[in-house]
């Protein structure tokens, strides 16, 4: 089974290294979030002089300006972004004839799934920490930039891998799955538009939290983004663990649930639609 | 000799009510190349994927190279090659990456796999091809990738469900000419569907002719020719008139007589000898003839025999343009003989 995993996972990367456009495009998109949106959208001015630094502070649970909050919570927003291709090229594999060769072959559901996890999660883990090092590059060239006010200790490193890793392959088992359930591309786009918009927002990648009427704020902490995000920034900014209830590792814990419910749900369905059909 | 295939009662219903295949037995013995022939819609695909694991039965049993293909459908898949009638091979991978990820998912010993890979890429005639991506591929050279993939891991029964379709007469001539080339040299089992007719009568040792879902005829291309009793003659007048049934009956050596779209077909055991007589019976009764034309009997004439309508090979396709393709492929397979 791992040699076939090994060739399969082999063929997703090939295909991914061969359509440079795809990875181009893949990497505008949260670029242009940090040069456009994240300076354009300064909270801080707004509130400059009538809002006191603590109460900053708040909204931005740890974070010393809007900048950091935004940029840290881009892993999440990227995760999400950045693994919808892959339930596409289920589809795309299945209108060419890929997918049909594949279950032919006695190659297992586990692998084939697996193999389209793997691949598909190395990008946005990727983009993610590229993401990261591009916000700290904007602050030293004097534009709004991620102030990490913490140090980051081995494990808080780790835990910020871990937590990008985790909700990146979270979202690749959920798009898989709805690839895995559909079969027209219209199909699979309008339903996972319907999906990551509501997911996004009502995360907190994006919000400043203490902005969030109280209502929100319980809706958003369930939220997987949300979960991942909180790890981030706990790790990143200094005194941040104040603002949170919980240790990231308890946020890792959820995260990791979600994962899980995700992976099971993904497999079975790849398991059906690769079973003889009925 | 033992049977590489036996099939008994197979049965597919779609949603209850579309019968695509009703109570199908049949058997293929080992190293037999077997024909399922039929129009489009009569089958074929349906059976091929019932017995390559590929779709459940509503009812029936079938045992391919000794295995229980609906008990065991996971054992199937690693005993069998299959060739699909449409391209499954990865564009955005080279051929030699489309042969390592089969050796890999058919678990092809990893010190064989190089040297195979190597050996079937020279065979299709795609070495030279062999580091380009696919979707740089003819066609002809997608349908060798597409067998050499289907055979990577020796597979002792081949299933091609209309591996040629979409081909020009010489790619459908090389390609056949392989697939016999690997019968011969491992002695594999090959069940094979097309509607090209030619195809089958010049590459099967026996064929099952399908219509509708049911086998309307087993045997081999010779022995169902045969059934038709001789040649076929076939008597188009200039007008019809009710009295030349019956005189084409009456002229000596006719075996049977038949009317169809304003033409009569007759069967005779040596068509040609019988032309004088026709005509000069029908000149003597004043019937004016337009033609009269006499055909060793093809799967054409068995088709038409068996199931009382022309085979819809390519709808839409004129005689004159079907006579020409079938004369292509022949010169094709002369050339490709040579």
């Amino acid at each position: 089974m791992m040699r076939e995993l090994v060739a399969l996972t082999r063929r997703e990367l090939l295909r991914i290294a061969r359509n440079p456009q795809a990875i181009i495009t893949s990497l505008l998109l949260p670029i242009l979030y940090l040069v456009l949106f994240g300076q354009a959208f300064n909270l801080n001015s707004i509130g400059q002089g009538k809002v006191s630094p603590a109460a900053f502070l708040y909204i931005y649970r740890g974070a010393p300006n809007y900048f950091s909050y935004f940029a840290a919570g881009m892993t999440g927003f990227i995760a999400v972004t950045a693994t919808l291709f892959v339930g596409a090229n289920v589809i795309f594999d299945r209108l060419f004839g890929v997918l049909k060769r594949t279950a032919a072959s006695p190659a297992t559901a586990t692998s084939i799934f697996g193999s389209r996890l793997i691949a598909g999660s190395i990008q946005p883990i990727g983009l993610a920490f590229l993401v990261l090092g591009l916000a700290i590059l904007l602050g030293r060239l004097g534009l709004a930039g991620l102030s990490v006010t913490a140090s980051v200790t081995v494990v808080g490193a780790a835990e910020v891998v871990l937590a990008v890793v985790i909700l990146s392959m979270m979202f690749a088992s959920l798009f898989i799955a709805i690839g895995f359930s559909l079969e027209q591309p219209q199909t699979y786009f309008a339903v996972v538009n319907a999906i990551n918009l509501p997911v996004l927002l009502t995360s907190a990648a994006l919000f400043p939290w203490g902005t969030m009427p109280a209502w929100f704020q319980n809706v958003a902490s369930f939220n997987p983004i949300t979960l991942a995000v909180n790890v981030v920034r706990e790790n990143l900014f200094a005194g941040a663990a104040a603002y949170y209830p919980y240790d990231p590792e308890v946020y890792l814990l959820g995260l990791v649930g979600w994962a899980l419910a995700m992976f099971v749900i993904a497999t079975l369905l790849a398991r059906r639609a690769l079973a003889p059909r009925r | 000799m033992d049977d590489a295939i036996t099939v008994e009662n197979l049965s597919k219903t779609y949603n209850g009510t579309v019968k695509a295949v009703e109570h199908v037995s049949f058997s293929v013995r080992a190293g037999e190349a077997f024909g399922f022939l039929g129009p489009n819609g009569a089958g074929k695909t349906t059976t091929v994927s019932m017995l390559t694991a590929g779709l459940a039965p509503t009812a029936g049993h079938a045992v391919v190279d000794g295995v229980d293909v609906f008990r065991h459908p996971d054992l199937i898949k690693k005993r069998i090659g299959l060739v699909f009638q449409e391209s499954t091979a990865d564009s955005d991978l080279t051929g030699r990456e489309n042969l390592e990820l089969a050796a890999a998912l058919f678990a092809v010993p990893r010190r064989d796999t190089r040297a195979k890979i190597d050996s079937l890429l020279e065979r299709m005639q795609i070495g030279e091809a062999a580091d380009r991506l696919a979707r740089t591929y003819s066609g002809g050279m997608r349908r060798r990738l597409e067998l050499a993939v289907g055979i990577i891991h020796s597979p002792r029964v081949l299933f091609l469900d209309e591996p040629t379709l979409g081909l020009d007469p010489q790619g459908r001539a090389g390609f056949w000419r392989y697939v016999q080339e690997l019968r011969k040299d491992h002695g594999m089992t090959v069940f094979l569907t097309t509607h090209y007719l030619d195809e089958a009568d010049s590459i099967c040792d026996r064929i099952a002719i399908i219509d509708h879902g049911h086998i309307v005829a087993t045997g081999s291309p010779s022995e169902l020719k045969d059934r038709l009793g001789g040649d076929v003659v076939t008597v188009r007048p200039v007008r019809d008139d009710p009295a030349l049934e019956g005189l084409l009956r009456a002229v000596p050596g006719v075996l049977s007589v038949a009317s169809q779209d304003g033409a009569y077909r007759l069967k005779a055991p040596r068509g040609e000898e019988l032309v004088p007589g026709l005509v000069e019976a029908c000149t003597r009764a004043g019937i004016g003839l337009y033609s009269v034309s006499v055909k060793r009997p093809s799967l054409d004439e068995v088709f038409l025999e068996l199931t009382g309508h022309e085979y819809r090979e390519d709808e839409g396709m004129t005689p004159t343009d079907r006579a020409v393709r079938i004369g292509q492929f022949q010169q094709a397979v002369g050339r490709a003989r040579r």
